[in-house]
């Protein structure tokens, strides 16, 4: 499913694109799966993080990746903290 | 200077050498990657010892091809000039680790040119097959080598000064310690450990780990001044 809003990308410099539950979806569950959460438990979380993240984005129609990110890591941290936690590392490891 | 010294300055540069933290970063977001695409158990492990196996051979290599040059170059009598800039590089690097290491932000970000943190973080997610990630352990290496250079090249300085076969006893030595950390990771992760903990003490050690790399960096060059340069000018050897 696809939202009409604008993602601006990380740094700027390649094109926008339009906001994808799905690639959301797909990165929270990941970062559940790898603190071992059970996968029910990981698909059930990223569906809650998307539904809040889409609510937030009703008000915003143009926003950058790096502000999904943060929106969807507050909301998974409510769910599941150590999720949160390595979502949010992802960039920032090397 | 003896085997056993040679050793041990050998295995405390590898010790050194262990303490950097690029490739440990870079195996903890491939597994990452890999559990979080549901890949299997089996799959990972094959996955991360391709990428530790690669490590370990790029840190062989660069001791080898160090050491090849210094002998090429000096034979098994270095001149004492050599040892000075060895000890100089320990110091200059030790400096620049507790300045520089990890950036001043969240995280365990290095400092290393973004390009290179770029391309690994790409090739991390991208990494499918066995063989792409030696290949990711390989340049792992690579991308740290602005840190490492120092404690590979005074290994490689001591190494050229033993009998053959202790030479290649010290490289085994060399690599087995550099690996230690990377090793401890892949054992944590492959026995089901969860990443996030892992994570979270390495941002909460980085410091720790910092000051500890550039500390022993700066012991190994104290030691090697005073016996190498030292003792030999005053004649303790």
């Amino acid at each position: 499913m696809s939202l009409s809003v604008d993602v601006v990308k990380q740094g700027g410099k390649r094109q926008t694109e339009l906001f994808m539950r799905d690639k959301l979806h797909a990165s929270i569950v990941a970062a559940c799966l790898s603190v071992r959460a059970p996968e029910g438990q990981a698909e059930s979380i990223a569906h809650a993080v998307c539904d809040a993240v889409i609510d937030w984005l009703q008000q915003h129609p143009e926003v950058t990746s790096q502000d999904i990110r943060v929106v969807a890591a507050k909301h998974l941290h409510i769910q599941h903290p150590q999720a949160a936690y390595l979502y949010e590392q992802h960039l920032i490891t090397i | 200077m003896d085997i056993p010294s040679s050793l041990a300055i050998v295995s405390l540069a590898a010790l050194i050498h262990a303490s950097f933290q690029l490739s440990v970063s870079v195996l903890t977001l491939l597994s990452g990657h890999s559990i979080g695409a549901k890949h299997s158990h089996a799959r990972l492990l094959r996955l991360t010892t391709s990428f530790v196996f690669g490590a370990g051979l790029m840190t062989m290599l660069l001791l080898s091809f160090i050491s090849l040059i210094l002998l090429d170059a000096f034979g098994d009598n270095t001149p004492q000039i050599v040892w000075a800039a060895g000890c100089g590089l320990l110091v200059g690097v030790a400096v620049a680790v507790w300045l520089f290491y990890y950036r001043r932000e969240k995280g365990t970000t290095l400092w290393i040119p973004r390009e290179i943190a770029g391309y690994l973080n790409e090739r991390t997610k991208a990494t499918k097959l066995s063989a792409e990630a030696f290949g990711l352990g390989l340049s792992g290496v690579i991308g740290e080598i602005l840190f490492v250079i120092a404690p590979l090249f005074m290994a490689s300085l001591v190494l050229i000064q033993l009998p053959t076969m202790w030479q290649l006893v010290g490289i085994a030595v060399y690599t087995i310690i550099s690996m230690l950390s990377l090793t401890i990771v892949w054992v944590l992760i492959g026995s089901g450990h969860n990443l996030g903990i892992i994570q979270k003490w390495r941002e909460s050690n980085k410091y720790f780990l910092q000051f500890a790399a550039g500390m022993g960096l700066i012991v190994l060059a104290f030691f090697v001044y005073v016996t190498k340069i030292l003792g030999n000018t005053v004649g303790f050897q």
